[in-house]
């Protein structure tokens, strides 16, 4: 078991965002997290990653609990995410904003680098081809020396996956990977995670894109109003009448509407 | 004939656009991680009276004392990096000012160590003692052709060049490197940043404390520069000269508040009759770049285009840029 979320809840003031929500994610496999907007799944991932402390429960990554630790030794730990709304450096350009994810897995600090000593040099040689291994990686060779502000949306969101790969992580997190996404872009997203379970980096992946999610998936949990109201299997979920009334509205709430 | 080319007055202005791009500097420092503060004179004041204290009373090397001096103003740097880490923007901007205010008030009022408002005076100069301890060993600027007068200060100005130099050179080295990736990335978007394992507690404090002890060194070099310093010297007037340079030079690139602090100290001495104005022009100048140019004069586009002219720079950048087509 990769991760464990034993009983998490988040209020934020009298507001519950999740109220006990229990799964886990085995080594290798590609868990879905999806629900209705407003269902708490980005607010887990900000549990995950530490973003937000919980109001109770545990969460538990290869056997550590991991609760108020700060973001970034999460990240140190082995856990990385996108975001829903494509938060790169704007400024900076592809190959540099992956090399800033590959901070936590290296280590020159000010002396080294004015000196620029000899480990410092080979660290940023290593950094750097890293680096545009990793563009290659997500499709985007090319564009090394292009500023992010200026690359494509879709290309933005796989940068944004390069970026995170680079810390290295055992657990990448994806925040709606295909929203905005053309059917092509989508499709090539589904190599790009498939590749990357290839790896034996899990995934665990927020999507509103149904056939998506559920030719991807190993696993799914659906969250409701902050609670979760089922997992399972693709093909149990697509059945599960709990999850179609969250997604489709009750028959008798279709008759007073 | 060297003789004849070098005037102290010239000098004299060249030493204090040195230490004036010095203090451009720190405040580019703790910028370059999007912390604006201007508490820079306040550490430059300590800076200054740590060393003069230290040689005036003790007799210490003035060595001793400017390194002692940047040392402090360093440790200020934490200890004031910290608590305002959570400021941002405006919040961060009036902490700090404040704190220079009340390092100003203590000056002028710890009297029995500060002389007040008076300030301090007969602070050992740079550039005499030099000429002092070289003559111990038998140099005669004479054999230079120099007036002993016109050798002080071109050993004052050399003194300050090589400093700047270094200065500069260690902080463009160090934006190349993984910190200042880290800087670049918490100055863009800090909850990216730290989601990608930067430690910004670690290197928002880092940049502080650099600033600190980078304005600490200027305010050092100031008073054995000019051997006389007052509580005046690191108001708040000293706090918006030295974010305007960073406001006009631009603060994208570490050339920006260089060459801001070069023309905004050189404009009111070649311009006397503005000097008068200089605070009215500030203010405009402020008005005006905030209207039309943000970032200041110097941008990475500039410097881009900079390369680009410069033929010796062409060539070598050359590979990368084909590479790219």
């Amino acid at each position: 078991m990769v991760l464990q979320v034993k009983k998490a809840s988040k209020n934020f003031g009298g507001l519950s965002a999740l109220s006990d929500v229990s799964f886990s994610i085995n080594q290798g496999e590609i868990f879905g997290l999806i629900g209705p907007n407003g269902a708490g799944k980005t607010t887990m991932f900000n549990l995950i990653t530490s973003m937000f402390t919980p109001s109770s429960g545990e969460i538990i990554f290869n056997e550590d609990n991991i609760n108020g630790l700060k973001p970034h030794l999460i990240t140190k730990k082995g856990i990385c995410r996108t975001f829903q709304n494509i938060r790169l450096f704007p400024q900076m350009t592809a190959e540099e904003n992956v090399m800033v994810g590959e901070h936590c897995r290296s280590k020159s600090g000010v002396f080294s680098s004015v000196f620029r000593t000899k480990s410092q040099r080979q660290e940023e040689e290593r950094i750097r081809s890293k680096a545009n291994e990793l563009l290659e990686f997500v499709g985007l060779g090319g564009f090394a020396e292009t500023v992010s502000d200026s690359l494509a949306y879709g290309q933005q969101r796989r940068l944004e996956i390069a970026r995170a790969l680079a810390s290295s992580p055992k657990l990448l997190l994806l925040d709606e990977p295909a929203a905005g996404m053309n059917e092509t872009e989508t499709s090539e997203l589904f190599q790009l995670i498939k590749k990357i379970q290839e790896q034996g980096i899990t995934v665990l992946l927020i999507e509103h894109d149904m056939p998506l999610v559920m030719k991807l998936c190993d696993r799914i949990a659906v969250l409701n109003f902050g609670k979760k109201i089922a997992e399972g299997t693709p093909a149990e979920i697509q059945n599960n009448p709990d999850v179609i009334e969250a997604y489709l509205g009750s028959e008798e709430e279709d008759m007073y509407a | 004939m060297l003789a004849e080319l070098i005037n102290p007055y010239y000098l004299q202005v060249a030493s204090f656009i040195l230490i004036n791009i010095i203090l451009g500097v720190s405040i580019y420092i703790t910028l370059s991680t999007g912390q604006l503060s201007l508490a820079n004179a306040g550490f430059m004041g300590i800076g200054a009276y740590t060393s003069a204290l230290l040689t005036l009373n003790f007799d210490l090397p003035i060595i001793v004392g400017i390194l002692a001096g940047t040392l402090l103003a360093g440790v200020f740097g934490i200890l004031i990096g910290i608590p305002t880490l959570r400021l941002q923007g405006v919040y961060l901007a009036i902490v700090t000012l404040g704190f220079g205010e009340v390092i100003r008030v203590i000056f002028v009022n710890w009297e029995s160590m500060t002389k007040g408002a008076v300030g301090l005076s007969g602070i050992p100069h740079m550039g005499r003692e030099l000429l002092n301890t070289l003559k111990d060993f038998g140099f005669d600027p004479k054999i230079l052709g120099l007036q002993n007068n016109q050798f002080v200060f071109l050993a004052i100005f050399l003194i300050l060049l090589g400093v700047t130099i270094s200065i500069i050179t260690f902080f463009r080295r160090q934006n190349r490197s993984r910190v200042g990736r880290a800087f670049a990335a918490i100055k863009l978007d800090e909850k990216a940043a730290e989601s990608m394992g930067i430690n910004i507690t670690y290197y928002k404090v880092l940049a502080f404390a650099q600033g600190a002890l980078v304005a600490g060194f200027a305010g050092a070099l100031f008073a054995h520069v000019l051997a006389y310093i007052s509580p005046a010297d690191f108001a708040y007037h000293r706090a918006v000269e030295i974010l305007i340079f960073a406001v006009f030079g631009g603060s994208e690139v570490i050339w920006g508040p260089v060459f801001g602090a070069l023309f905004l100290t050189v404009m009111p001495e070649v311009l006397r009759f503005i000097s008068e104005y200089r605070y009215m022009i500030y203010g405009l100048i402020i008005i005006i770049m905030m209207a039309v140019r943000p970032q200041g004069l110097i941008d990475v586009n500039i410097l881009n285009w900079v390369k680009l002219k410069t033929p010796k720079r062409r060539q070598k950048h050359g590979t990368s840029s084909q590479k790219s087509i």
